[in-house]
């Protein structure tokens, strides 16, 4: 039976859309687990990258992050993080938590160089306008540097968010579910149509997200073309 | 800066040595034939073997290999570790690969599942009947003494305070224990509908990982899980004191250890029965005890495979 039609049959047979390994249930997982990751890297990595970018210091924290973030593998990472997780929290410090983990770490780098990026690209000279105009540091963020650098940074955001959708099907090595237990069940059970039916929908979400925060990024564009005189 | 640069030239230099001083087995003696045994002649081609990935199976299909090249027939270790039977068996029958060591039990329900049983023999006969038609024709020859079958395991502490010794003394605890079974499970025939109808345990909420692998031994271990999928070689058992149950009901296949070599590359040897010999005194030689023995020398020790395997092959007199 050929792949697509073991996939689209999968895909189309109702009973795999009820149940705890229903496509609702494992959808809802792995959007949970994403925008546990993403949160809590834009809470880790925001700060950061709008602080070097705003006061041009750090210049080699972002570059240095890249290489790093880029190199890392989240498989390994798992893998070193799982044991401490494990002794704190046997259910979940074994499944969850170290890709969680992985997922965060494999997030910041897009994000924290983009708003770092993205502050230092806004032009000098009307920084100095708005600072000569009598806004505060603060001020100067919110209502110049940040609305002029948002194209930028919902790029990085979104570089992240492809990222960790697809990766996060790694967590299904280690019992996790989301997505990536269709992928690994599938390839156990030699089940093309639960296999390639898990790829189909974690593409599906991934260009979601990117077809989301793209529309975001564009409206970002227009408005930040608006802004300056 | 400096230190990152100097950092990142020493990670990439220890990869360019890891990559360089790894693959066990992979450094052939020169094979220089035998002085004639009316064995292995300049015309038999070369035997392209291959095996699964994980290690028990790679040290297998080395020590055939190294029998092999003992008794003068060239091979080829390419595709030792090519992946799982999913993989390996499409490569036996497409004649990417002439030989590979086979649980004879799990290769049987590869084909077939719901054939196998308890029984070596009749698994053996079984396996062969399918075989006969697979790739044009593949034979299995004798098999091992030596076994490795799935293995339901608890730690120590777990067997004291609920009085397990075979999987029977599950069946009414099972609501107070967390079960770790193989990926496969739901839809494998000796293992969730096995384990339902020979023992009552219903374990459609276990927690699924890859069977006899790193994360179930971990998960056990970290007590993530309470019972455990294993293979029953497996030196995690031992090293950790865990304690395997009885399989009372005998609900897991037989999987002793054969050869399955296609007879395409048999027809083309000068002396086949001198071939199948070679391979068939292995199998006799080796037991589930020393399997289990080398297989903690590899996995556990992280002794180099071609090393393990040439050890035994010389302290059985098999090869000089």
């Amino acid at each position: 039976m050929n792949v697509v039609g073991a996939t689209v049959g999968w895909l189309s047979d109702p009973a795999n859309w009820t149940g705890p390994n229903g496509i609702p249930t494992r959808v809802g997982e792995h959007t949970a687990i994403c925008l546990a990751a993403m949160a809590i890297a834009l809470a880790i990595s925001l700060p950061a990258g709008l602080y070097t970018g705003h006061t041009r210091r750090w210049a080699g924290l972002a570059a240095g992050l890249a290489v790093i973030g880029r190199a890392l593998p989240s498989l390994a990472l798992i893998g070193l993080v799982l044991p401490i997780t494990q002794a704190l929290d046997p259910d979940r410090g074994f499944s969850l938590y170290p890709t969680l983990i992985a997922m965060v770490v494999l997030a910041i780098p897009p994000i924290l160089v983009n708003a770092d990026a993205g502050l230092r690209a806004v032009d000098a000279d009307v920084v100095e306008a708005a600072r000569g105009m009598g806004h505060g540091e603060a001020g100067l963020l919110r209502r110049v540097e940040v609305p002029l650098a948002l194209p930028v940074l919902l790029g990085g955001i979104r570089s992240a968010a492809v990222q960790v959708i697809a990766t996060t099907t790694l967590g299904a090595i280690f019992a996790l579910g989301g997505l990536g237990r269709y992928i690994v069940d599938g390839i156990a059970q030699n089940d093309d149509g639960m296999l390639f039916g898990g790829v189909v929908l974690v593409g599906g979400m991934a260009m979601t997200a990117e077809g989301l925060l793209g529309l975001l990024q564009r409206v970002a564009e227009r408005r930040a073309a608006a802004r300056v005189p | 800066m400096r230190i990152i640069r100097t950092l990142a030239l020493g990670a990439s230099l220890l990869v360019l040595l890891g990559a360089c001083s790894t693959g066990g087995g992979s450094s052939p003696a020169a094979a220089t034939p035998a002085a004639s045994t009316g064995g292995a002649s300049a015309s038999d081609p070369v035997t392209k073997i291959g095996s699964d990935g994980f290690y028990e199976a790679k040290l297998m299909a080395e020590i055939y290999a190294q029998a092999l090249e003992a008794a003068g027939y060239r091979v080829d270790r390419t595709a030792i570790g090519m992946g799982a039977r999913k993989v390996s068996a499409p490569a036996l029958e497409s004649g990417q690969i002439d030989l590979k060591p086979e649980y004879i039990g799990s290769g049987l329900a590869f084909y077939e599942p719901g054939k196998q049983t308890g029984d070596p023999a009749a698994n053996a006969k079984e396996l062969q009947t399918v075989l006969a038609g697979k790739g044009g024709g593949i034979t299995v020859l004798d098999y091992s003494p030596a076994a490795d079958q799935n293995a339901f395991v608890v730690r120590k502490d777990t067997a004291d305070q609920f009085h397990l010794v075979k999987m029977s003394d599950l069946t009414a605890v099972q609501s107070q224990l967390k079960f770790g079974v193989a990926t496969d499970c739901p839809t494998n025939p000796v293992c969730a509908a096995a384990l339902k109808s020979a023992y009552g345990l219903d374990v459609s909420g276990a927690t699924k990982l890859s069977a006899c692998d790193t994360p179930m031994v971990q998960a056990l271990k970290g007590k993530t899980i309470d019972v455990g999928e294993l293979c029953s070689t497996q030196p995690d058992i031992a090293v950790n004191g865990w304690v395997v149950l009885t399989d009372d009901k005998q609900t897991q296949p037989a999987d002793n250890i054969a050869p399955l070599v296609r007879d395409d590359l048999l027809g083309k040897l000068a002396d086949k029965a001198g071939f199948e010999k070679v391979l068939n005194d292995v199998s006799a030689a080796m037991d589930t005890a020393t399997l289990t023995d080398l297989g903690k020398q590899v996995s556990v020790d992280n002794k180099d495979i071609a090393v393990v395997a040439k050890a035994w092959l010389q302290s059985k007199g098999l090869v000089k």
